[in-house]
């Protein structure tokens, strides 16, 4: 049970936590389903962080992911604010209709 | 395959295919629902990848404050359901699509052989100290003070920001 | 304690600087006191270095003044020359420079604004500097910054009425025929440096008088090089053709430029180059020959104008190609001396013409003038001295130095007898066309309209003058020359200027004189010719009433035509030069500038805007495009490096 995760299998596991992160960023259009696509690629950017700490056998990997979940926290407030003020602005989420820089 | 292998490989798809899930949902709060299901799958792995105490913040604070943050917002505004695409340019879907699979395929071809040349350490801990909160406790106030004073500046920030962001305008 | 000698032209320069800085503000009398003074003020200066060489003292004097340009093996210094030649070039150039400056005091006081009065007196004064440089000048490429400040102020003062186009054309014209001539010179310079490492007279000169057989193969093409430049400075065929446009002027530029000064100054510069040329006898047949022409050809042409200026003009282009036909015989002191009486009497005439001009109220047509004798005496009797001068009548002064180049030619090997007989009958057609003017100008009726015959007057004393100074030497100065037959030490000019044609070594043959008799037997033949000339002219116009010569032009109008338009010359050049050049020009505008250089321009340009309206598609205001070429990115930078690994 201890230590007996090879890395190349956490590493697995993260990049197709990451494809589907990156997939539902692109492909959808509402803007809170993006946002929590972002939240995924990020976990899974930390799950790989904490595979490399077990398998280097240190403990920055674990430090990094504290100050990654922390950012992550404060990013999220400042994100759905923003979408709150562009929601009352433009009263829809699809991304698709808010294009005024358009040339 | 040792127990800890197939509780990991369990947890592991337990997270995959909750986030699929919530890619492909239509209904938002669903798709919430969903990754704090994955997000618990993913506090099992770090678990078993020796950092139980990460695992512990993950469940309370992704899964535990942001994630119901997002419901919040989302019962706030009372958003709707995701409507079909009806502009009819499908570059976006295609080429995204096509660039998403050429990724992952990178990713799996780098992935799959890595791990065979990881360098031991020249102080390795012991497995079961790896994940120990008063160790790290100790490194995050010493080594790392800097970032973590920096980290909660940060937090201050974002917290003034979301507030002046989400203010009602003034009617003048 | 000798004045320097750079302090010569440096006169005239300050006296340029003052008046056409300070002129226009200073008034007429101001102007006329800088300018006139600074004129007369160079002719004592020089006078004063003059003076050894009245005491039999003709040593040559060289004054180095400061190193100019070394670079390399080329070491130029601004050094100035003071022996024999520029001596006799001094004396006249400042005393007739003096006595032109007085005369267009009256000649231009009421022709122009204060500001163009100071114009014309500046660049008299710079006209004098360049002049002086030319004259005084100890290397080449000295001398040839004053052969082109001549030929700037030719062009500035030719086209001084700058607002009429004909007078601005003529300058230009000048300009541009003078620089066709200096690209010869340039050329001969380069060719000079190039064989002999050097470009100061004394060296240059030394070399080949010492070492001819060394260098004399090059020397056929260098001085026919320089000879270009004395053609085109000197009006020679076939750049003779800025010369009677250039009549455009004012008449004292007239005068001072185009008679006395500038025009000499491509003789002067052969005459300094003999010892180059003596080497080069291929060259110095085709400067007699050229000479010999041009002296026939403006003759005749001048037989058929009616145009006061230009008929002297004309002349002046004939009596060069005498000084010319004299230096390629080998008598180039003999040419120097009709330098001399040239400078004075055609310097009168001209005065004289610009006295006629003021009288006529501008109007030079002389079939329009007519008994001006009465009304003008004193005009009348220098103009005639001056024709008496120019046809050779003795004892006038063109006559000594007409005869002296005639029997010089007469005496040299080859085609001497020959260009001999067509001097001969050059000097009676000048005799003719000059004594026509006469008749026609001061004899018989007045011909010409009410508001000018009232208009008639002598000139004022400003302008008189000069006249009768310049009418006495036309008298005079011919006595320095004074031919062997009338004793043995009776020529000064000849002893005085031998000193410039040094010795070449093995070279120079011995020069036995003419018998005397054929010396009196030559000037009774030429002054015959001289006389017919004149009295056929007297006949024709002044008894006769120009029936006889109008008859003649009558009966045959094609060739009458031809003469009278100067022989198409200038047409043919416009055909031949003008035309074509201007068709490149043009080509080079609409074709190259226009269409391909502003077309490489505006295509980049418009391809720049093509992108641009191309690219700008990018732009969808979609977040979500950006994030997928964000990703694309990534990928490719992924591709990049798991690739490179």
């Amino acid at each position: 049970m201890i230590g007996s995760i090879p890395l190349s299998d956490a590493l697995l596991v993260s990049g197709a936590l990451f494809s589907i992160g990156i997939a539902g960023a692109l492909l959808r259009r509402n803007a809170i389903q993006i946002f929590l696509s972002i939240e995924l690629m990020m976990n899974a950017a930390n799950l790989a962080l904490i595979g490399y700490g077990a398998a280097l056998g240190t403990r920055e990997g674990q430090i990094i992911v504290f100050f990654v979940i922390a950012i992550a926290a404060a990013e999220a407030a400042v994100g759905l604010a923003i979408f709150v003020a562009l929601f009352r602005h433009s009263e829809t989420i699809d991304v698709n209709k808010i294009n005024l820089l358009k040339w | 395959m040792t127990a800890g292998r197939a509780i990991f490989d369990l947890a592991a798809a337990v997270a995959i295919v909750f986030s699929g899930l919530m890619v492909v949902g239509r209904n938002p709060v669903r798709s919430v629902l969903s990754l704090v299901v994955a997000f618990f799958g993913l506090a099992t792995c770090f678990v078993l990848l020796l950092a139980p105490f990460i695992a512990a913040l993950q469940v309370i604070v992704y899964a535990g404050a942001i994630l119901v943050l997002f419901l919040f917002v989302l019962m706030l505004l009372n958003v709707g359901q995701e409507q079909p695409d009806r502009t009819g340019r499908p570059i976006q879907t295609v080429l995204g699509s096509a660039a998403v699979l050429v990724f992952a395929g990178l990713l799996l071809g780098m992935f799959r052989g890595s791990g065979a040349h990881v360098p031991t350490p020249a102080d390795p801990i012991s497995p079961s100290a790896l994940g120990d909160p008063a160790a790290l406790a100790r490194l995050l106030y010493s080594d790392y003070l800097l970032h973590f004073e920096a980290v909660s500046v940060l937090l201050l920030a974002a917290l003034v920001g979301a507030f002046v962001l989400a203010r009602p305008e003034k009617v003048s | 304690m000798t004045l320097p000698l750079w302090v010569l032209p440096v006169i005239p320069l300050v006296g340029f600087a003052i008046n056409g800085l300070l002129g226009t503000r200073l008034g007429k009398s101001f102007v006329t006191a800088v300018g006139c003074g600074a004129a007369g003020l160079v002719t004592l200066a020089a006078y004063s270095r003059l003076i050894p060489f009245t005491s039999g003292d003709h040593s040559t004097v060289i004054e180095p003044a400061v190193s100019w340009i070394a670079v390399g093996n080329l070491s130029i210094d601004l050094s100035f020359r003071l022996d024999p030649l520029s001596a006799l070039m001094l004396s006249f150039v400042t005393f007739v420079a003096f006595l032109i400056h007085i005369y267009a005091i009256g000649y231009m006081h009421h022709e122009s604004t204060d500001a163009g009065y100071a114009r014309f007196f500046a660049y008299l004064n710079l006209f004098l500097f360049a002049m002086l440089t030319l004259v005084l000048a100890e290397s080449f490429p000295l001398m040839f910054v004053g052969w082109e400040g001549v030929g700037l102020c030719s062009y500035l003062l030719v086209g001084y009425y700058f607002d009429r186009e004909y007078a601005a054309a003529a300058g230009r014209k000048a300009f541009v025929v003078n620089r066709i001539g200096d690209y010869g010179f340039l050329l001969g310079m380069f060719g000079i440096f190039a064989t002999f490492g050097s470009l100061n007279y004394s060296e240059v000169f030394k070399k080949a008088a010492q070492q001819p057989a060394q260098f004399s193969p090059a020397l056929a093409a260098i001085c026919l090089c320089l000879f270009m430049g004395a053609m085109g400075k000197s009006a020679q065929v076939p750049l003779h053709v800025w010369l009677p446009d250039a009549m455009a002027g004012p008449t004292p530029v007239s005068a001072l430029i185009h008679a006395a000064t500038m025009v000499t100054a491509g003789v002067y510069m052969v005459t300094r180059c003999n010892v180059l040329f003596r080497l080069a006898p291929e060259v110095m047949l085709f400067v007699a020959v050229i000479g010999c022409f041009t002296a026939l050809f403006a003759g005749t042409i001048a037989v058929a104008q009616n145009d006061l200026k230009k008929i002297l003009a004309y002349s002046t282009i004939s009596q060069l190609g005498y000084m010319f036909l004299a230096c390629g015989v080998g008598a180039f002191t003999v040419g120097m001396f009709h330098v001399m009486t040239h400078a004075c009497f055609k310097g009168c005439l001209f005065l004289g013409a610009g006295s006629v001009m003021h009288a006529m109220s501008d109007d030079l047509d002389i079939r329009h003038m007519g008994g001006l004798k009465a009304k003008m005496p004193i005009t009348y009797w220098t103009f005639l001295a001056a024709t008496l001068a120019i046809s050779g009548i003795p004892p006038f002064a063109g006559f000594f130095s007409k005869d002296a180049i005639l029997a010089s030619s007469f005496e040299a090997p080859g085609l001497g007898r020959l260009l001999w007989f067509v001097g001969l009958f050059t000097a009676g057609l000048t005799a003719f066309y000059m004594f026509r003017i006469v008749s026609l100008t001061f004899f018989g009726q007045f011909r010409g309209t009410k508001e000018q015959a009232h208009h008639v007057h002598e000139a004022p004393a400003s302008m008189t003058m000069p006249l009768v100074v310049l009418g006495l030497l036309s008298l005079v100065a011919g006595w320095m020359g004074l031919p062997a037959v009338f004793g043995e030490h009776a020529n000064v000019i000849e002893p005085f200027l031998a000193p410039i044609i040094s010795p070449i070594a093995g070279h120079d043959a011995a020069h036995e004189a003419l018998p005397h008799a054929t010396e009196w037997l030559l000037m009774a033949v030429s002054v015959a010719v001289a006389a017919s000339g004149l009295y056929l002219a007297y006949q024709w116009y002044a008894k006769q009433g120009g029936r006889a010569p109008a008859r003649l032009a009558a009966s045959f109008p094609g060739a009458f035509a031809l003469v009278a338009d100067k022989f198409r010359i200038d047409e043919l050049y416009d055909v031949l030069f003008v035309r074509p050049y201007a068709w490149l020009a043009r080509t080079l505008w609409k074709v190259v500038d226009v269409l391909v250089i502003d077309g490489i321009l505006n295509a980049s340009a418009f391809l720049v805007e093509l992108v641009g309206d191309f690219l700008r598609f990018l732009q969808t205001g979609n977040v979500r495009n950006y994030a997928l070429t964000f990703f694309l990115g990534l990928i490719a930078l992924l591709l990049f490096v798991v690739g490179a690994s």
